[in-house]
């Protein structure tokens, strides 16, 4: 996949782009990316989140937890035109970097998958593709134009979702 | 008074830490001279206080690949602390102990994996042993876990352990020198933020009190 016209999300960022443009997140480790996409008016968004639970007093920082950083960004989509009924998702991420025997470090990774699951499946949102687990990191691109996903790893092909 | 954020260190603490990389790191280096054979020194070790996207741009870009040990800390301390091996890093470990030439990442195999995994372990737990003697406390060490991948996914393991707590990451750590060169090897310790009170107050430089 050739990359042009690069909008790149940080960690707990979203951003959108409309017809064109190439939105790419780096290095997922147990993070996981989230696609958000109305294929009529090619409408995509990708959020990048931390944490599965946003428990901070506030709630500020929208875009690091799962929860608030897939409403708000379905909120800002549906601001932009796009219809909840017609937005689909793809993910990927939720690895775990590190095997830690007798872990303290829980497994974070496995905790957000299950959390992108359940909000998207609370909100309505139909999951197509995703390539998520495991022990590698990830780094995703969509393409607004067409609506594909690409995962590229270390040691592994480029995957196409 | 306890601090909420690692962006609220006063300069008396931050010099404190800093000292306590300086120890640390000094005994570390220690030890990878008598593992390599060789002489190591380091350079002045820093603290760093970093949002998380400054933090991956400062190891060098989140793509890059690197090697990774990483220790997971508990007891009266809890946090994790990273050996982040660079590839000249990992030469140079292959070379010594292996005598071995390692060009890439795709060579390191069972043999290489394991050694760079103990050498990690034991620069961690030298400076885990000298940062209890210093400040008097007790850290358990859990068994060391290893892995090659994007840089900016490693660095992102302390930043989602207490993420709920800080949108910064500190860590303290420095370069080794070995025969002239510069060896990329980073050590950051990572407390989280109760310990990391709890520290400090054990150092007896507690800013509120």
């Amino acid at each position: 996949m050739t990359v042009e016209n690069k909008i790149t999300i940080g960690i707990a960022d979203m951003k959108m782009a409309k017809d064109s443009g190439m939105l790419i997140t780096y290095a997922l480790g147990s993070c996981i990316g989230i696609c958000l996409y109305d294929q009529r008016i090619k409408l995509a968004a990708m959020v990048h989140i931390m944490l599965p639970l946003n428990m901070e007093p506030g709630r500020k920082n929208t875009f690091k937890y799962a929860d608030t950083g897939l409403r708000e960004t379905l909120r800002l989509m549906e601001s932009k035109g796009a219809s909840r009924a017609r937005i689909t998702a793809k993910i990927a991420g939720g690895a775990k970097m590190f095997e830690l025997s007798g872990g303290n470090l829980g497994n974070i990774g496995q905790r957000n998958i299950e959390s992108v699951h359940l909000n998207l499946k609370k909100e309505g949102i139909q999951l197509l593709k995703e390539d998520v687990g495991g022990s590698v990191a990830r780094t995703l691109l969509f393409d607004p134009a067409t609506g594909l996903g690409c995962v590229r790893c270390y040691g592994r092909k480029e995957l196409i979702i | 008074m306890n601090i909420k954020n690692y962006n609220e260190l006063s300069s008396l603490e931050l010099d404190t830490l800093k000292e306590i990389g300086s120890i640390g790191t000094g005994n570390a280096a220690t030890s990878l001279s008598s593992l390599i054979g060789k002489p190591v020194r380091i350079q002045q070790p820093e603290v760093r206080i970093m949002g998380y996207n400054e933090a991956i741009e400062w190891i060098g870009g989140p793509e890059e690949i690197t090697a990774g040990v990483l220790v997971g800390m508990s007891n009266q301390l809890s946090g994790i602390m990273l050996s982040v091996q660079q590839l000249d890093f990992v030469k140079l470990v292959a070379e010594s102990m292996l005598n071995e030439q390692v060009e890439s990442y795709e060579q390191i195999r069972d043999m290489e994996r394991s050694a760079l995994t103990e050498v990690g372990n034991i620069m961690i737990s030298t400076f885990i042993n000298a940062l209890t003697g210093l400040a008097g406390i007790d850290i358990d060490l859990s068994v060391p876990a290893f892995t090659v991948d994007m840089q900016g996914a490693i660095m992102a393991v302390p930043m989602a352990m207490y993420g709920g707590q800080s949108d910064y990451i500190m860590t303290i750590g420095g370069d080794f020198v070995c025969n002239g060169k510069q060896i990329p090897c980073r050590l950051l310790l990572s407390p989280d933020i109760r310990s990391l009170n709890f520290l400090l107050r054990k150092l007896g430089v507690d800013s509120g009190e």
